[in-house]
């Protein structure tokens, strides 16, 4: 790829850098459950070879670096990077069945290349108890993303058949010249508004719950932008047991049936949102 | 990084960016219309006049995007602002975030 020599040249001419002791450092991928000592090839970032530097029976997996971070101007290089840093977990989530992954631009450096290693077995024995228990947690299970939309369009239909109050305005507008019956309209509006806006707290709450019995761990994330004229009104990152993970497909089964809902369901993913503070 | 200046789209953005401002200065109009017609001060000639004003403003608007082609860049504009105001709002009442932010920055 173009990108990936163009970033080498960069980082390697980075200004400055000649006239300064030189640092090293290993980028760190994620922790995984195993002590042994292998090389995985050139999958890593910019093809750099990746490797793991164990410690007892956990290993961090990671690759040489200079000792500053990946840092881009271009949205798309950094793109291409934070995708890469997620095949190499991905490749040893695969590969160990457990692994804590770390967020991107962990760097870990030292004043020589010996030295940077013995920093991360350091930081390893270090942290031994925090990321075996973190490795516990985590074990036989793998995050899901649960997104839920609804169609707006469809709500509101339902709500203009169904609630009372919305039915009689909308009677009433009939009978009202031009601009009283813009004025009414607009309070139709708001009516409709806010109602959809009581009820999607209450779908939140509903699917929330039903979501939640099924999971280890549930964190809810920010609603983003849908397309389709669609509005996501729950957005969760689950830890799910893998034993579990069939009755979770059929809760969301279920909602997803329901008129006007619809759910996206992404995953099997290794434990992202689950390891916070590791690193 | 050089700007490149295509004029026609300068004045798209520039027309969409008004337009946008426009829509929005009517829509707090339309909520002071709600408001004083809850609060029942108005009699019903008053509301017709409000609600035709308000109607024409909008037939106003909606032609002057049609004629422009800026439907799209007026939408995009709002939508911007739309943005911005909820990633504020949502780090102002999330004590989360507040966590999430003084994590990056440290």
């Amino acid at each position: 790829m173009g990108l990936d020599t163009k970033f080498i040249d960069k980082t390697n001419a980075m200004p400055g850098n000649e006239n300064k002791v030189k640092e090293v450092g290993r980028y760190l991928y994620c922790i995984a459950d195993a002590g042994e000592s292998l090389s995985l090839g050139g999958i890593g970032i910019a093809k750099n070879r990746v490797y793991t530097i164990p410690y007892n029976d956990i290993c961090a997996v990671v690759h040489n670096c200079p000792a500053q971070p990946y840092q881009s101007e271009n949205h798309d290089i950094v793109k291409t990077w934070v995708i890469t840093h997620q095949e190499v977990v991905d490749a040893a989530w695969t590969r160990w069945g457990t692994v804590l992954p770390l967020s991107f631009d962990t760097i870990i450096k030292g004043e020589s290349d010996s030295n940077a290693e013995q920093n991360v077995k350091d930081w390893l024995k270090q942290e031994y108890e925090r990321l075996k228990k973190k490795m516990e947690d985590v074990r036989g299970k793998a995050e899901y993303g649960v997104q839920v939309f609804w169609n707006p369009k469809i709500i509101s239909q339902n709500l203009m058949e169904t609630n009372q109050g919305i039915k009689e305005l909308n009677d009433v507008i009939r009978t009202k010249p031009k601009g009283l019956a813009y004025m009414y309209r607009q309070k139709l509006e708001n009516l409709i508004k806010h109602e959809m806006e009581t009820g999607a707290d209450v779908c939140f709450r509903v699917f929330y719950n039903r979501i939640k019995k099924h999971t280890t761990d549930i964190r809810v994330e920010k609603t983003k932008k849908a397309e389709q004229g669609l509005q996501m009104i729950l957005n969760l990152s689950c830890l799910v047991h893998k034993d579990r993970y069939p009755e979770l497909g059929e809760e969301l089964d279920s909602i997803n049936q329901m008129e006007g809902f619809s759910v996206r369901f992404t995953g099997p993913w290794p434990p992202y949102s689950f390891v916070g503070g590791v690193s | 990084m050089v700007v490149d200046i295509d004029e026609k789209s300068l004045k798209h953005g520039v027309l969409g960016l008004v337009i946008a401002i426009v829509e929005i200065i009517r829509d707090a109009l339309k909520l002071q219309a709600m408001k004083r017609m809850e609060s029942g001060n108005l009699t019903e000639e008053e509301m017709e006049r409000l609600g035709e004003a308000l109607m024409d403003l909008d037939t106003a608007i909606e032609e002057i995007k049609e004629e422009q082609g800026i439907i799209e860049s007026v939408k995009s504009v709002r939508d911007g602002l739309d943005e911005i105001v909820d990633d504020v709002l949502d780090r102002m009442i999330n004590p989360e975030r507040w966590k999430e932010e003084s994590e990056q920055w440290a």
